[in-house]
């Protein structure tokens, strides 16, 4: 019996999932889109990849370095200062100086030591702590991005996203939206806005104006007008992702299904989650169009289906309760669907923010009834009897 | 009778159960250690009086502590010899309590009580609470006050399903000794006045619900294996699918729950006389010599226990009594088996989890495995802030069975049960104190 013995309030025996498995276990099943996205925009795609997750990272140890006090280093103290002051009120009156001038070095390297210390010791202790969630929030950032952006606006975005969204509000857990969603919307508001409508309506481009209106998304207007030679796609174009203009990772639906199966068989997320939103988003737009043929479609067009794996499922920023998840994705189903039918333009990164903004509230007010829940009510008539 | 399936309710984590290490393992008789020192407060609420002075000599099953009240139990020495000293001592929760030393004299004097055939329901009860049966669950709570409810009860419920990790000492008296467990259930049903007697046994104890089947009069109920399937809420509603409202007893939906244990307690007490002064517990843990199912007297030095298990195999890096999501974890090994302690588990670095607590990630992990329905990080949030009636209304921590699923499951590792015990102690302070 040594001191090595460690006690604690139960339990005793904990699962082996951390915070960091189940990043790791997200950016495994991110890898497919990401390597898909590669594969279809090549160097693009990868330069993006690359910048979106060094400079998230990056992004994350300074703010760190900083908030930590890093650099909050002092070189002088009152010590220092009255030497020097005394070294210099000696060289005036022209007495030897140098056993001062000795010791006044001495104290500043001493003090440097100590800063350099504190400063190692900060160093350090990001990477005892770095969970991976700034790398997943860079990579998805740079798979919801056109392979048409460039790539210091994609490293502004996602410092931005890491620096404002996540670490501002308190780093890990925190965050009261998704940070990727909130940098691509960032840099859709601040960057070439064309270049970004132009990846997100595609083959809209095509198709004349006239044409558009009917369809809820750039996809459902082209499948309406059957012609063959406005480059209309077809469904298995649209699941793999061929001669599909889009985002980096949103093309290829076929590795978003891979990343899902992985995730659900780890058991990060729950299988109905995605499905439910994407199953409301569906019928809500077969329903605003009164054409059933409009359900496939709409649920492969555009980031819906990324947006509904990787970004909607977010831990920190989805509800908590079971109800509350329910309702959570079905509204984001509903207004996913309504916001595309009306405003024409991809809406997923949007509708993720409103959604995360509204989280607290289903949080606080659809909670499920602890086992065995009796209403007050109920017990105060019963004593009135 | 033929097992049903339980009731599905939803909650519960999959714990690796480690219950291969020591299931094979009969129990075994330890020979008597030379000394006892016994607790005085063997069962929840007050502690008993002594009632016998230090230098008397006393034979093994002689009380030697007079219960205190309703809710408190007798106690019985242990072995026989003398009463060297009555001292305070630190119990396994680090809190000061009394407890009554018996050396030894190995002459295997014995002081039972008369046996009773075919006793009365009243003379049950009066035994019952004569020999000081508590509740071998964990919990502790006297036999004879959940023997005499205050509502009409129809149902008896055995507690097999030993849902624990490590733990397989009940899982062993089933198949050991089957008949006196059930023999047990008729007296206590024959004192409750029901004949509808139930036994829950999850479904990784295959032989023990084939050696319950046996029984026309008991009813099994084959449980998913699932932690906390053993907690007496959740298996009432699995067997029954009454739901025990908050704050109130399973009496209240005409249920009565007992272990395994207190089963067998009960019947020994009754056809031989054998006050309630010794443990069945199991040794376990990967940083064991040698695992085993052991029977000890209430007493037994936890180091004697070890040493004959053949002591540590490796550093342990905690050592629980009990189990492990439940069990207190100690110190130190100069304590005292109680009648209520389950096991010792010895467990290594690589069994017990001793990590940093991370931030919360808010993935509701907690809230999706509570089998309680509850939401304890809202719970742990607003207790760490101070704000303890939001903890308690947003948390539901009134509710909490402390299962320590919530923190088994957690990946930030956040001290959860902590935060939960802290807000329940808080509200019931201030309860208190608005009355």
């Amino acid at each position: 019996m040594d001191n090595s013995i460690v006690i604690s309030t139960p339990p005793h025996v904990k699962s082996k999932r951390t915070t960091r498995t189940v990043m790791l276990d997200v950016l495994i099943a991110l890898a497919p889109a990401a390597i898909c996205g590669i594969v279809y925009f090549l160097l693009d795609a990868f330069i993006l990849e690359i910048t979106c997750v060094a400079f998230a990272v990056i992004a994350e140890f300074i703010y760190f370095f900083i908030a930590r006090g890093g650099f909050n280093v002092r070189f002088a103290n009152e010590e220092t200062k009255a030497l020097s002051k005394k070294i210099s009120a000696l060289k005036k009156e022209g007495k030897p100086f140098q056993e001062e001038a000795a010791a006044l070095k001495a104290k500043r390297e001493e003090l440097r030591k100590a800063a350099f210390a504190k400063s190692r010791s900060v160093f350090f202790r990001f990477f005892k702590q770095f969970d991976f969630t700034s790398v997943v929030t860079g990579l998805i950032l740079a798979l919801i991005l056109p392979p048409t952006a460039i790539w210091y606006e994609a490293a502004i975005g996602s410092a931005f996203a890491i620096i404002v969204v996540k670490m501002a509000f308190g780093g890990t857990g925190r965050n009261i939206a998704n940070p990727a969603s909130v940098g691509r919307v960032f840099m859709f508001i601040s960057f070439a806005i064309t270049t970004y409508t132009a990846a997100n309506f595609g083959p809209v481009l095509e198709v004349t104006g006239d044409e558009l209106t009917s369809g809820a998304t750039y996809l459902s207007g082209a499948m309406l007008i059957e012609d063959p030679n406005l480059g209309a796609l077809s469904l298995l174009d649209l699941f793999l992702g061929t001669g599909v203009a889009g985002c980096i990772g949103e093309t290829c639906k076929l590795a978003l299904i891979v990343g899902f199966v992985y995730l659900v068989v780890r058991r990060v997320i729950k299988w109905w989650q995605p499905v439910l939103y994407l199953v409301v988003l569906g019928l809500m737009t077969a329903l605003l169009n009164l054409d059933f043929a409009f359900f496939l479609p709409s649920i492969l067009s555009g980031g819906a289906m990324f947006g509904a794996i990787f970004m909607f499922t977010d831990y920190v920023t989805s509800p908590k309760g079971v109800y509350a998840q329910i309702v959570y994705y079905a509204l984001a189903g509903l207004l996913t669907a309504v916001m595309r039918h009306f405003l024409q333009i991809e809406v997923v990164s949007f509708v993720i923010i409103l959604m995360n903004l509204i989280v607290p509230l289903l949080d606080r007010y659809i909670r499920r009834r602890p086992f065995g829940f009796r209403r007050e009510k109920k017990q105060k008539e019963v004593a009135d009897k | 009778m033929k097992a049903v399936k339980g009731k599905f309710f939803f909650g519960g984590v999959h714990v690796p159960d480690m219950k291969a290490l020591s299931a094979d393992a009969p129990i075994e008789e330890l020979p008597e250690p030379p000394a006892v020192t016994i607790a005085t407060c063997q069962s929840l609420g007050k502690p008993a009086i002594p009632c016998v002075a230090v230098g008397e000599t006393v034979a093994k099953g002689q009380l030697i502590a007079k219960a205190d009240g309703e809710i408190s139990s007798n106690v019985f020495a242990s072995i026989s010899g003398k009463v060297t000293a009555i001292t305070s001592l630190e119990n396994e929760c680090g809190q000061q309590g009394q407890f009554i030393v018996i050396e030894g004299d190995g002459s295997g004097n014995t002081q039972y009580l008369p046996p009773l055939s075919d006793p009365s329901k009243e003379e049950i009860i009066e035994r019952v609470r004569q020999a000081g049966i508590v509740g071998l669950g964990g919990a502790g709570f006297p036999t004879a006050v959940k023997l005499t409810p205050r509502t009409p009860v129809d149902t008896f419920i055995i507690n097999g399903s030993e849902c624990e990790p490590y733990l397989t000492c009940d899982h062993r008296v089933m198949i050991e000794k089957t008949d006196e467990v059930v023999r047990g259930a008729r007296y206590i049903a024959k004192a409750l006045g029901v004949d509808r007697i139930m036994i829950g046994i999850e479904l990784n104890k295959p032989d023990c619900i084939a050696a319950f089947e046996k029984y026309d009069d008991v009813q099994v109920v084959a449980l998913r294996k699932i932690y906390p399937m053993g907690g007496e809420k959740q298996l009432i509603y699995s067997a029954t699918g009454r739901k025990v409202p908050g704050g109130k007893l399973p009496a209240d939906v005409g249920v009565v729950v007992n272990n395994v244990a207190t089963c067998l307690g009960v019947c020994e007490a009754i056809e031989l006389g054998k006050p309630d002064f010794d443990s069945i517990l199991t040794v376990s843990g990967k940083a064991i010599e040698r695992t085993a199912n052991v029977q000890v007297p209430v007493g037994t030095p936890i180091s004697y226990i070890i040493e004959k298990c053949g002591g540590e195999k490796s550093a342990p890096k905690k050592v629980v009594l009990g189990g492990p999501m439940t069990g207190v974890a100690v110190k130190s090994y100069d304590l005292y088996v109680k009648k209520t302690t389950s096991g010792i588990l010895l467990l290594t670095e690589e069994e017990a989890a001793a990590e940093e607590p991370t931030p919360c990630l808010n993935c509701g992990m907690c809230a999706d495995h509570c089998p309680m329905h509850l939401m304890p990080m809202d719970t742990a949030f607003y207790s760490n802030a101070g704000d303890f009636e939001s903890a308690e209304k947003l948390g539901g921590a009134m509710y909490c069975i402390e299962c320590g699923v919530c923190e088994y499951v957690c990946p930030a590792k956040r001290p959860l049960i902590q935060a939960i015990r802290k807000t329940k102690a808080a509200v019931r302070a201030r309860n208190k104190g608005g009355k």
